[in-house]
């Protein structure tokens, strides 16, 4: 973000321009996890060192691990068997190792990862209507919709209605497929190989398998690579 | 480990039964009849993990239970063939047909 050239500490501008406060609110969810977090640094269940670490790899990984399984998957049948056989194991030729950083699993638990093969007959999506459980290794962090309430509660029993918001109109002989990851699997949606992608490299392919097509709100095509290309404009004024 | 009470393809029945403590059993899948689409590998039962028993708590065989979304909900507006996926301990499984 440009824009603001100087700060002030969370009031609005002398000059009439709203400013951007910094920090000078703090949620109660934020005081319960510094609390949280300072006592289990202090009990010695994990070092502020570890906690550095691992905030260090969260904020760095995003949906480019499951980008690549799908796009190999897609141009190697014999990754694509491995990889529907047993997730945890083919993430490592990736470089993707669940036990890390942690070494116990990825927070939230210890889990298992089960990719889930889209076919003509059938539609997978993911959520979580317990909390947000995401496979955050390949994924990265989950967006904000995921976690909302409103898409949990919607997408175990309104899901057609709730693609159709998303943009993705499946025809009636396709089988919806929800998947609630409500014990310690965590899921990712392989969709189909679009047609247009005949020859593509690993790369190119990669390139379209965004985001929202693991979870299963959309179905890539030759040409889209981003959920997130729409520069958006401030709400207010 | 212990043999899995249900095979794959056995019509299973959430047990309706009250969260006395910590559970995943969603309560829109209790009561319901799906099929056993998948087993898990056996796990350490949430309702002993959530209270810090990781070592010493109960394991049971998990299984992937599939739902028709018409048999969830009873005023459902999608199709027949729509499903949805869930999974449970064994404990919060009976057969399907004895309580009918």
């Amino acid at each position: 973000m440009s824009g603001s050239h100087h700060r002030h500490d969370g009031h609005d501008g002398h000059d009439g321009h709203p400013t951007f406060p910094v920090a000078s609110r703090v949620s109660e969810f934020e005081i319960l996890e510094l609390a949280v977090r300072e006592l289990a640094i202090e009990k010695g269940i994990f070092s502020a060192e570890d906690h550095r670490r691992f905030a260090e790899w969260a904020d760095g990984v995003g949906p480019h691990g499951g980008s690549k399984l799908v796009a190999k998957a897609w141009n190697d049948p014999e990754f694509k068997r491995r990889l529907l056989e047993n997730g945890t194991e083919a993430c490592k030729e990736v470089g993707i190792d669940w036990l890390k950083p942690t070494g116990t699993g990825t927070p939230s638990d210890y889990t298992f990862f089960y990719v889930l093969e889209n076919t003509p007959e059938v539609h997978n999506v993911i959520v979580c209507t317990l909390c947000s459980c995401y496979p955050r290794p390949v994924l990265g962090m989950s967006p904000d919709w995921y976690r909302t309430p409103s898409y949990r509660r919607r997408m175990v029993r309104r899901p057609r209605e709730v693609l159709a918001e998303f943009g993705l109109h499946l025809p009636p002989e396709v089988e919806v497929r929800v998947h609630d990851s409500n014990q310690k699997s965590r899921f990712m949606v392989m969709p189909m190989r679009p047609e247009g992608t005949e020859g593509w490299s690993d790369e190119q392919l990669a390139e379209i398998v965004t985001r929202d097509t693991m979870i299963g709100v959309a179905l890539p095509k030759a040409g889209r690579t981003s959920d997130e290309d729409v520069q958006a404009k401030a709400a207010w004024r | 480990m212990a043999k899995p009470k249900f095979d794959i393809g056995d019509e299973v029945r959430v047990r309706n039964q009250t969260s006395l403590f910590h559970t995943r059993t969603q309560k829109y899948t209790r009561g319901h009849v799906g099929v056993v689409s998948d087993h898990r590998p056996e796990w350490v039962i949430p309702e002993d993990e959530a209270f810090g028993r990781v070592e010493d708590g109960r394991k049971e065989p998990f299984y992937v239970v599939r739902f028709k979304q018409t048999d969830l909900w009873p005023d459902y507006t999608g199709f027949e063939r729509d499903t949805l996926e869930s999974e449970f301990s064994e404990r919060w499984l009976e057969p399907a047909r004895k309580e009918k």
